[in-house]
């Protein structure tokens, strides 16, 4: 792996977060994180198109007249996620009822745009490609556990509502984490969502702050500083 | 970052006001305890338990202070303000919760005493109802409009072992808030809603007792120098006017100025909570401000609001706006001339 | 000068190019999806309606079946609605009427309600409200059963007078803390009956007449 490669992994999951450094894209964040499942989707949705918008800029990047930019961009990102929507429609409707105007709300996500404009438009195709893979994934990370927090807090179960995605079969895959739980109504309405990306982002920050300590003593220059 | 006026004196100074404002608090318990039974005492001790027990948890985990802070009151405080706020005979859990947030969330993670932008109390309140509003409603009824109000014995059963023999039927009324809301939705004439026993005099029965006794607490705290006058009179002042305005707009549907005063927590809040000089304001004519926006907001929550009441909602909502009032009602420094330069 | 033309006309071009690719693209999947996005919607308001049908079934297609309902004060709705008749060997089993209660605690109730020829509830549903989360909301299925209280009942079992929440002397029970929910959907299905009552042989009538 190269260290560019590396790089962009490292900095779409962790380093550049969107969900948690970067603090783009809160609106769907904090609106569909109520349960991992309604997190996922709108996660990988995101990602998915992201990563076509991104890889098609990429790719018709010398063609795109400097002056016209941002609308086509947003030209491209919207009609991909028309196409995801209209997918969505078709397949999974009571998954599309659930994320509702977050579906198209897609477009204005401005993690989409900031990667098409900040790094698809200038770097080869490839690279964009995983970037935007990275950052969504990064992205969903951040869904998925604010879902998750949210979903065994209020609730006391994860992964309910798995039977949208694949029909009432699914209805027994739920998992009862905490048995005959009385819900924590608070983690399910909008304040949860806010209290607990205000938690993960703490505890992101926390975490880098003892690996800058711990950093700073192993460091010959520790000692002496 | 400026600290609140009180962290910076010695810690003695903190524990003498905290021991002063507890001691205000007492008229108002035992005017509680007398109208709807002993249950309060058992649901102050296990939130004094569980308070004590998060913040020594919390100052281990921090790492610093212990010593210093455990033995300050403060926290006591907290858990006093939120046991009045919650209905009693509850189950235990529910305190621990609220006490959980109060204390934890709401006070040590965003740095301790001294540090929280929100009074801790309320927000272990405002997560209660949000999370459990069916049992943030029960409340008990005065010991003569009720079947059977618990005993200090059945009351820890119920608090600890959950709905026992007493069902929850034979203590519990609707608060005099909920009935006119419901009642009022319902389309029942105002005449008749206020026949219903659950009203005394004023406001609620025996409420407006326990309304009268947390005034007169209140009242003690300005005259030791605790708090001073601006937040409470403003509070009442604008709860007051506020009412007064709806109720000469459409007398049918909404009580007047006296009932609003007396019912729930506006004077817990006005005396007790809306003078936090943590999350309050600072400067005297901020503090004018701060109460008077809360009191008014206070009514509309209470009005127009889904939940049963708007002291608390209100209060959080101002402990945001409260820095900001601050930083631009600092008085004018002596030898300086308005707009901040210096004069001759 | 010239150049700047040019380069207008190529960032125009580029525009026009991208927004026909858009388009096609868009076009395209929308012909694909069309048939399957109708056949879901369709398979989830019949499983809606179904939910409120007595369990020994149907065999006309519900949804070619409805017709308007007016905007009738005693169903409560402001806008025309729908009303849907089950029917098995040409003989009518229930017919599912759109109606709503507009005082919730916090507006208006929309509400599905199954009614059998002889007048009695087949099932209440509803389908949107806004009430208070963790009080009032036990009137949706997925977070109680309460809303089973209606099967069964009908405008003479309970008498009319105890059309009412055990609160004001009826026989409906409630969840405490929240009456005004349950009070208004009671006082709500009540009338959707009436409305069944005073309207039951065009409700029930096998051919629809077209207008």
């Amino acid at each position: 792996m190269s260290p560019e490669t590396r790089e962009i992994i490292v900095n779409g999951l962790w380093k550049q977060n969107p969900g948690i450094v970067q603090l783009l894209g809160l609106c769907p964040l904090l609106a569909i994180s109520n349960n991992v499942v309604n997190a996922l989707s709108l996660g990988l949705a995101t990602t998915l198109v992201m990563a076509v918008a991104s890889g098609s800029v990429a790719v018709v990047r010398d063609y795109i007249p400097q002056a016209a930019r941002i609308p086509l961009f947003v030209l491209i990102i919207a009609a991909l996620v028309t196409v995801v929507e209209l997918l969505m429609h078709a397949y999974v409707l009571a998954l599309y009822v659930v994320l509702g105007v977050f579906l198209p709300l897609i477009t204005t996500n401005c993690i989409v745009l900031a990667r098409v404009e900040a790094f698809a438009s200038k770097r080869g195709t490839l690279h964009s490609v995983l970037d935007a893979v990275m950052m969504g994934l990064g992205l969903t990370l951040v869904l998925v556990v604010l879902g998750g927090l949210r979903e065994v807090f209020g609730k006391g179960t994860l992964l309910s509502g798995l039977d949208l995605v694949f029909g009432p079969v699914a209805k027994d895959w739920v998992i009862q984490v905490v048995p005959d739980y009385q819900g924590l109504l608070l983690a399910i309405l909008p304040p949860g969502a806010f209290i607990g990306l205000g938690l993960i982002i703490a505890a992101r920050n926390w975490l880098e702050g003892m690996r800058a300590r711990r950093a700073r003593v192993d460091s010959p220059l520790g000692q002496t500083a | 970052m400026i600290g609140s006026p009180f962290i910076q004196r010695e810690h003695n100074s903190v524990r003498l006001t905290m021991a002063k404002v507890m001691a205000a608090l007492i008229p108002g318990t035992l005017a509680h305890a007398w109208f709807f039974g002993p249950g309060i005492f058992v649901s102050l001790l296990v939130c004094f338990a569980f308070a004590l027990l998060f913040e020594g948890l919390a100052l281990l985990m921090r790492g610093c202070c212990f010593k210093d802070f455990i033995g300050d009151g403060s926290v006591l405080v907290t858990a006093w303000l939120f046991a009045l706020s919650v209905p009693p005979l509850a189950p235990w859990w529910l305190y621990a919760v609220g006490i959980l947030f109060a204390v934890v969330v709401a006070k040590h993670l965003y740095g301790g005493l001294g540090q929280n932008p929100f009074n801790p109390a309320m927000v272990g309140y405002a997560v209660l109802i949000v999370s459990f509003p069916n049992y943030m409603t029960q409340w008990p009824g005065p010991s003569y409009l009720v079947m059977h109000l618990p005993s200090l014995a059945e009351a820890f059963d119920l608090v600890f072992a959950g709905q026992g023999a007493i069902s929850a039927d034979a203590y519990t009324m609707a608060s005099p808030l909920d009935t006119v809301k419901t009642l009022m939705r319902a389309g029942v004439a105002k005449v008749d809603i206020l026949a219903n026993p659950v009203f005394g005099r004023f406001s609620g029965s025996g409420l407006e007792w326990v309304a009268g006794m947390y005034l007169v607490g209140g009242v003690l705290l300005i005259a030791n120098r605790v708090i001073t006058w601006h937040v409470p009179v403003a509070f009442l002042a604008a709860v007051a006017a506020s009412a007064a305005v709806l109720h000469a707009i459409d007398p049918g549907n909404n009580m007047g100025p006296l009932f609003h005063l007396l019912t729930a927590s506006v004077m817990l809040g006005a005396f007790f909570i809306a003078t936090d000089p943590v999350s309050g304001c600072a400067t005297p004519r901020g503090k004018l401000i701060f109460g008077a926006l809360a009191g008014f907001l206070a009514i509309i929550i209470r009005s127009y609001g889904g939940y049963p009441d708007g002291v608390a909602f209100s209060i959080l909502l101002m402990n945001v706006a409260a820095p900001f009032i601050d930083a631009y009602t600092q008085p004018r420094v002596y030898g300086h001339a308005k707009g901040g330069k210096v004069g001759r | 000068m010239i150049e700047f033309r040019n380069r207008i006309l190529v960032t125009a071009s580029a525009l026009l190019a991208f927004a026909m690719f858009g388009a096609a693209l868009l076009s395209g999947t929308f012909q694909l999806t069309r048939p399957a996005i109708e056949q879901s919607e369709r398979a989830a308001k019949m499983k809606l309606i179904a939910q409120v049908l007595p369990p020994d079934g149907f065999d006309n297609d519900l949804i070619r079946a409805a017709r308007p309902l007016p905007a009738d004060p005693l169903l409560g709705l402001r806008h025309p609605g729908e009303a849907y008749l089950a029917m098995r060997h040409g003989q009518p089993v229930a017919v599912v009427l759109e109606a709503a209660a507009p005082d919730g605690y916090s507006g208006e109730i929309r509400f599905l309600v199954g009614i059998r020829p002889d007048g009695t509830v087949a099932g209440v549903r509803v389908t949107s409200h806004h009430e208070t989360p963790g009080l009032g909301d036990y009137i949706e299925i997925g977070k109680s059963p309460w809303v089973r209280v209606f099967d069964g009942k009908s405008l003479a079992d309970p008498q009319p007078v105890n059309w009412k929440v055990r609160k004001d002397g009826g026989l409906f029970d409630y969840m405490a803390g929240a009456t005004i929910t349950p009070r208004a959907l009671v006082k709500a299905v009540r009338r959707t009956l009436e409305y069944f009552q005073a309207h039951r042989n065009e409700l029930l009538a096998t051919t629809k007449e077209q207008p």
